[in-house]
């Protein structure tokens, strides 16, 4: 089961890197039905949706990493700059 | 090099204070309040503490040798009034003054005033642009017609190259560059962005899910392309 999430938060951080946003939304979708607290999972939704300009859905990933993980230091900067666009 | 002199530190002064110095312009910031001039002190070229409406102390501080002077006293718009007059007969060729209200405007430009700003209201228009529009990031008016709007591209247009949309064929529009925010892996492992710019793109440049455009054309077709 753990395995499954690994694999798929793998392969979004390979769509990421392929500029496949919306791929790596897909499968990002799916690790979230195997596990919610995870904040890997939803730092790289944020990272999709804010490379596609969806920047209130890309706000509310990296709220919800930080609900999980306050310390998560890229997530901090990156909701800074939302904030403040 | 252009120099600038900001006089009143407020929110509005001492931001454009900071944005001009941090463009490399030299800066002469001027403000009664101490505490006001001390924030800007290590920021700015120059910073002074002292009443710009005395003629004589803006006279000592070669005020008239610089190109531009932007006005934003906060509270007092006699004094707003004053001090554009005084830079005005002082000789100094470009004066910016922030408004407060219509009238204020209209003395301003009786007075001599070369441009004046409403920065909360120009602002809001903008804010509201966007809310109204979130597609679209910023728009410039070039003519009544035409102008130049940095768009996130339609959904549409994604993983095609620009000879294939032939916009300017179709719509009449010129793309004047992408930005794409490209992304990186981290030391940490984790992923960022950096953003790149493609300046005058080629027919071989092809379009990603997320990147936004910077087109030229006429207000009707960049309002063709947003509804794709």
């Amino acid at each position: 089961m753990s395995a499954d999430f690994d694999d798929l938060i793998e392969l979004s951080d390979f769509y990421i890197v392929s500029q496949k946003f919306e791929e790596a939304i897909k499968v990002l979708k799916k690790a979230e039905n195997i596990k919610k607290i995870a904040p890997k999972l939803y730092y790289n939704l944020g990272i999709a949706y804010e490379a596609l300009n969806e920047n209130d859905k890309a706000r509310d990933s990296f709220r919800l990493v930080l609900k999980i993980d306050p310390g998560f230091k890229s997530a901090r900067e990156h909701l800074d700059k939302l904030i403040e666009e | 090099m252009k120099q600038f002199v900001v006089i009143g530190l407020g929110r509005f002064g001492s931001s454009i204070a900071k944005a001009l110095s941090a463009k490399n312009f030299e800066v002469l910031a001027i403000d009664e309040n101490e505490e006001s001039v001390q924030e800007m002190e290590g920021t700015v070229s120059q910073a002074v503490v002292m009443d710009a409406t005395d003629e004589k102390g803006l006279r000592e501080l070669g005020i008239k040798n610089f190109d531009t002077a932007i006005v934003s006293m906060g509270e007092t718009i006699e004094d707003s009034i004053m001090i554009t007059l005084t830079l005005k007969e002082m000789g100094l060729r470009h004066v910016i003054v922030k408004a407060k209200s219509d009238m204020h405007s209209k003395i301003l430009k009786r007075v001599g005033a070369d441009r004046v700003i409403f920065p909360e209201r120009e602002m809001a228009a903008k804010l509201a642009e966007s809310l109204a529009s979130p597609k679209i990031f910023d728009f410039i008016e070039l003519s009544k017609t035409h102008g130049i709007v940095e768009m996130v591209a339609p959904k549409k247009l994604a993983d095609k190259t620009l000879d294939e949309l032939k916009l300017r064929t179709k719509y009449k529009v010129n793309v004047i560059a992408i930005k794409r925010k490209v992304p990186i892996t981290k030391p940490d492992g984790s992923t960022d962005f950096k953003e790149e710019v493609i300046i005058a793109p080629g027919p071989d440049d092809e379009l990603i899910s997320g990147d936004i455009l910077i087109l030229l054309g006429e207000n009707s077709d960049l309002e063709k392309i947003e509804k794709l």
